[in-house]
């Protein structure tokens, strides 16, 4: 799947990041003002919590600062900073699951019928809110999955990987995902035709 | 592909008209900027760590260098000033002006002045947190260059002659006066 993601837009020139490599602080912060709000915006989508999002995001660059000797360039520096925020994201979520005392492996059960519909779908569909409320409603490990394959471009390889899962795990989990979204898009062709019907 | 996307349209219960509109909704959310404190943390957290390189803050580090290159140059000008002769012996008195006419190093003194006025216009700006990416970019590589050349007029073992003393702090002024426009527009930027 092609890379859709933010972070790919992102340019960063090689001298920023030879300079980041020898610890030069301005160095390492032009390359938290370009990847600060993607970074963070990840870690929120995930965790919806700003403080954890807030938390992870520092993580996420203490952890570039640490490693940016070893990057090669080998990847985009933008792939390379959202593999460390989501795998950073990716450990607070199994940690915060195992401190439960859950399973990170579905946490479907907890939903009940129409949670998602009644999270925020609204009847107004081209309010983007309504995609995000619906996508804020999914369960967790749910969110996550189609957050990397759709948004990240991540493969359900990819991400089978990340989450110690199989693919097989993933497919479904989207699949889930896309029933429990389904009647947003179903209002969104209504609203589609209705609108064609009153223009003609 | 076509037998993919009805194998996907199967797994997934979503056509692929539905599939590409979630897809572009998806993208299109807005994205959530962090809160401004959260570089300052950033930063801390690396000081304590060790992970940043000692760096001497650049205004007080060229301001230096600067000044030792000064010495350095009033040391080396000092056999060059024109001799002072007396009225009575015959010759004529050379003025300061005239001096700044005549004399090749006129011109080094008037780069250094210059660039003395450049730093302290450079100091009177306030400090910003805000850069952009690309600006910063800018600034760390002027701010380098103008190093390099302090580096050079203070090394007593460079030797330089006056004229190639004269280019560099010719180049010294260029390069601080960009910083300057710089550092006065990124300023200007926050201060809106």
């Amino acid at each position: 799947m092609a890379d859709m993601s933010r972070f790919a837009d992102i340019r960063i020139d090689d001298s920023i990041v030879k300079r980041a490599a020898r610890g030069d602080v301005r160095a390492y912060e032009i390359i938290y003002r370009a990847f600060a709000t993607p970074v963070y915006s990840l870690c929120l989508r995930f965790t919806k919590v700003p403080a954890h999002a807030e938390d992870l995001a520092q993580e996420t660059f203490i952890e570039m600062m640490r490693s940016i000797a070893k990057f090669r360039g080998e990847a985009a520096l933008g792939s390379w900073i959202r593999r460390i925020a989501v795998t950073k994201s990716l450990m607070f979520l199994r940690s915060a699951w195992t401190n439960r005392s859950r399973s990170f492996a579905d946490d479907w059960d907890e939903m009940t019928p129409g949670d998602a519909l009644s999270h925020g779908i609204s009847r107004h569909p081209d309010d983007a809110l309504d995609l995000d409320a619906a996508l804020d409603s999914l369960p967790v490990v749910s969110r996550t999955v189609v957050w990397l394959h759709d948004v990240e471009g991540f493969t359900h390889k990819e991400i089978a990987k990340l989450m110690g899962k199989t693919e097989s795990f993933s497919k479904s989990q989207l699949s889930r995902a896309y029933q429990r979204m389904k009647p947003l898009l179903e209002v969104k062709d209504e609203a589609l035709e209705a609108a064609e019907l009153r223009s003609c | 592909m076509g037998g993919d996307r009805k194998e996907e349209e199967m797994i997934y219960g979503l056509t692929a008209d539905e599939r590409d509109a979630l897809h572009e909704g998806l993208n299109s959310l807005p994205d959530t900027p962090p809160p401004r404190m959260l570089w300052e943390r950033i930063r801390e957290q690396a000081e304590a760590e060790g992970l940043l390189k000692k760096r001497r803050d650049f205004r007080s580090w060229y301001a230096g260098a600067g000044l030792a290159a000064a010495v350095v140059m009033a040391v080396m000008m000092i056999p060059q000033q024109p001799p002072v002769t007396q009225p009575d012996s015959g010759t004529t008195y050379v003025t300061p002006d005239a001096t700044a006419a005549q004399d090749p190093a006129s011109g080094l003194q008037q780069w250094m002045i210059r660039s003395a006025q450049l730093e302290q216009n450079l100091r009177a700006l306030p400090e910003t947190s805000v850069v952009r990416a690309g600006t910063a970019a800018t600034i760390i590589e002027l701010e380098d260059r103008i190093a390099a050349i302090d580096y050079q007029l203070s090394d007593p073992d460079a030797r330089l002659t006056p004229a190639e003393t004269e280019i560099f702090w010719r180049e010294r002024v260029r390069l601080m006066e960009s910083l300057v426009q710089l550092r006065y527009a990124q300023a200007q930027r926050t201060s809106m």
